[in-house]
C-alpha cells in the first residue's frame, strides 16, 4: 500500500504536464489559420490564389452534404487499400522468401534491388501506354509504390531475427511452420511494421500523382476538376482530404503497432 | 580409465539416475578454420551424475557443451546417449543458456510452454510455482530482472522433465546474491528430480558447490577430473571446501606461471 502510494502521486502530477503538451502540439496550426483568415478578410492574400478557411468550410459543407465528397473519398481510398493489399502482400510474400530461402535470395534479390532503383512515377508514360488511363494503372503504380519497402523491410527483418533465439527454438524442438511462426515471424515484425508506415506514406503520394495525372473519379479528380473552373476553395478540401487521410493512415499504422510490439517497452503506450 | 571408474564410484554411493540419462563423448574433436577447440576429447558422465566444467575462457569447455546439445557437429569422435526413460528412448535434452533466451513477444508462461500441447498449463503452472515465479505468468520478459529471466528460462527447460539438462554458464550475469539463490535452486530440482547435469562455468567455487565431479579442460583436452567427496549441502565456509577450491583453482592457474616463468 505504501509503495503504491508515491505512484500515484507522481501520475496526478504527470497528468496535467501531458495536457499541456498535447495543448502545444495544436498552438502553430491554429496561429497559422488564424493568421491565414485575418489575411483573406483584410484583402492581403487574393480568393484566387487561397480562397479563407471559411470558404473552405463551406465548401466541405456543400460537397459532403451533396455526397460527391464522399464518392470520390470513397473511391480513392478503395484504390489506395487495393493497391496497397496486392503490393504489400507480393512485398510481404517475397519479402519472407527471400528473407528465409538463400536460394530465393540468390535468385530474386539483385533483380529486385535493381527494379528498386525505378521511380515508380517514372514508369507513368509507360503504364498510361499499357493500361490506359483505366482502374488497372492506379493499381499498379500503387502496388509498385507500397512493393518495394514492405519488401526491404520485411526481407531486413527476417534476416535480422535474433540467432540466439532461433538456436533456442531449434534446441527445444520447433522447426517449419512452428519455427517460423513463434519466432521468425513475431522477430520480423517491428521491421516489417516499419515498411507497413513508410509505404502508407508512399501509397497516398502515388495515388494523388496518378489522380492527378487521369481519372474520372476519386480526390485527384475533383481536385483536378475545380481548377478547370478556378474553384480553389474545392481544390484545397481535396488537399486538406489527402492530408486528412494519410494522417489517418499513420495513426492505424501506429495502433498496430501498439498493439503488436506491446510486449517492448520503447512501444508500449505512455498512459 | 580413471574417469570411468570415478563415475562408476559415484553411480554405486548414491543410487540416482531413474530420470537421467548417461553421456558417453569419445575422441571429440573440433575446429574452427583451423583452430583446434577440442582435440580427440573423451568424457563419460554416468546417469544422474552432475558434472561441472571448468576451464578459463576459450578452451572449448563451451563448444563441448554444445555438440552435446547437437548444435554443433564434431568432426571426429562420437557423442552417444544412454537409454532413457522416455517413450522412445531417446533422451530429452535441455539447454539453458547464458542469456535467458526468452521470446520477448510472449507472456512468461507462454513462453514456459514453448513447444508444449496447450494441455500442459497446469504443467507449466506448477513448474513456475517451482522456481517461485508463479504470480510473473502473465508479465513480459522485459518487465523481469535478469535473475527472475534466467529462473523462468530453468522453469522452461524443467517442464519438459528433461534427461541431461545442459547449462551453459547460466549464472555468469547475476549478481553474487542472486547467483547464490539460483545455485540453490538448481541444486534442489537435481536432486529432486534426478537428471544427468552437465554445468560449465568459469566460477570454481559454483562447480564444488554443485558438482559431483568437477572436470577442468585445457586447450580442448580434459586435464583433471576429480570427484567431489563433500557431503551437500555444500558450505564455501569449510575447511575441505576451501581447499579443494584452492586446489582446483591453482590447477587452472598453472599453465600461466608455467609461461610467465621462462625457467
Amino acid at each position: 500500500m505504501s509503495q503504491s502510494q508515491p505512484n500515484s502521486a507522481k501520475q496526478s502530477q504527470l497528468r496535467p504536464r501531458t495536457i499541456v503538451r498535447e495543448g502545444l502540439a495544436w498552438v502553430v496550426p491554429i496561429a497559422l489559420l488564424l493568421a491565414w483568415q485575418w489575411a483573406s478578410s483584410a484583402g492581403v492574400l487574393s480568393h484566387r490564389i487561397l480562397p479563407a478557411p471559411r470558404d473552405v468550410l463551406s465548401a466541405f459543407v456543400t460537397l459532403s452534404a451533396s455526397g460527391e465528397l464522399w464518392t470520390h473519398v470513397r473511391v480513392s481510398t478503395l484504390r489506395a487499400l487495393s493497391g496497397f493489399a496486392v503490393g504489400g502482400g507480393l512485398g510481404l510474400a517475397l519479402g519472407l522468401l527471400t528473407g528465409s530461402l538463400r536460394w530465393a535470395e540468390t535468385l530474386l534479390d539483385t533483380t529486385l534491388q535493381m527494379v528498386r532503383n525505378i521511380p515508380p512515377l517514372a514508369l507513368i508514360p509507360l503504364v498510361i501506354l499499357w493500361f490506359g488511363i483505366d482502374e488497372t494503372a492506379k493499381l499498379f503504380l500503387v502496388s509498385l509504390g507500397v512493393f518495394f519497402p514492405i519488401y526491404i523491410n520485411t526481407y531486413h527483418g527476417i534476416r535480422s531475427v535474433d540467432r540466439g533465439l532461433l538456436e533456442m527454438g531449434k534446441s527445444y524442438g520447433l522447426s517449419g511452420w512452428p519455427l517460423y511462426r513463434e519466432i521468425i515471424l513475431p522477430g520480423a515484425l517491428p521491421s516489417i511494421l516499419v515498411g507497413v508506415r513508410f509505404s502508407l506514406g508512399f501509397m497516398w503520394v502515388i495515388l494523388i500523382v496518378a489522380e492527378t495525372i487521369s481519372a474520372r473519379s476519386g480526390i485527384g479528380y475533383m481536385t483536378m476538376n475545380a481548377r478547370e473552373f478556378m474553384q480553389t476553395d474545392v481544390m484545397l478540401v481535396g488537399v486538406l482530404m489527402y492530408a486528412l487521410l494519410g494522417k489517418l493512415a499513420d495513426l492505424l499504422a501506429k495502433g498496430l503497432e501498439r498493439y503488436w510490439l506491446r510486449w517492448n517497452p520503447a512501444y508500449q503506450a505512455a498512459h | 580409465m580413471q574417469i570411468s571408474l570415478n563415475s562408476k564410484q559415484v553411480l554405486t554411493e548414491e543410487a540416482r539416475g531413474s530420470r537421467g540419462v548417461a553421456v558417453e563423448v569419445k575422441d571429440v574433436s573440433i575446429a574452427y578454420g583451423g583452430r583446434t577447440v577440442l582435440e580427440h576429447l573423451s568424457l563419460e558422465i554416468a546417469a544422474g551424475e552432475f558434472v561441472a566444467i571448468v576451464g578459463r575462457s576459450g578452451c572449448g569447455k563451451s563448444t563441448l557443451l554444445r555438440s552435446i546439445a547437437g548444435l554443433e557437429v564434431p568432426q571426429t569422435g562420437r557423442i552417444t546417449f544412454g537409454r532413457a526413460a522416455t517413450s522412445s528412448g531417446k533422451p530429452d535434452v535441455r539447454v539453458m543458456f547464458q542469456d535467458s533466451r526468452l521470446l520477448p513477444w510472449k507472456r512468461i508462461l507462454p513462453n514456459v510452454m514453448l513447444g508444449l500441447e496447450p494441455s500442459l498449463i497446469p504443467q507449466a503452472g506448477r513448474v513456475l510455482t517451482q522456481v517461485g515465479l508463479a504470480d510473473r505468468a502473465h508479465d513480459w520478459p522485459a518487465t523481469l530482472s535478469g535473475g527472475q529471466r534466467q529462473r523462468v528460462a530453468l522453469a522452461r527447460a524443467l517442464v519438459h522433465d528433461p534427461n541431461l539438462l545442459l547449462l551453459d554458464e547460466p549464472l555468469g550475469s547475476l549478481d553474487a546474491l542472486t547467483r547464490i539463490e539460483m545455485q540453490e535452486l538448481i541444486e534442489d530440482v537435481w536432486r529432486s528430480r534426478g537428471f544427468t547435469a552437465l554445468l560449465v562455468t568459469h566460477d570454481v567455487a559454483e562447480a564444488i558447490t554443485l558438482a559431483d565431479r568437477v572436470v577442468l579442460i585445457e586447450e580442448g583436452r580434459v586435464a583433471l577430473d576429480e570427484v567431489m567427496h563433500l557431503p551437500r549441502p555444500r558450505t564455501r565456509g569449510s575447511a575441505r571446501f576451501a581447499a579443494l577450491e584452492e586446489r582446483i583453482l591453482g590447477r587452472v592457474l598453472q599453465r600461466r606461471s608455467a609461461l610467465r616463468d621462462p625457467w
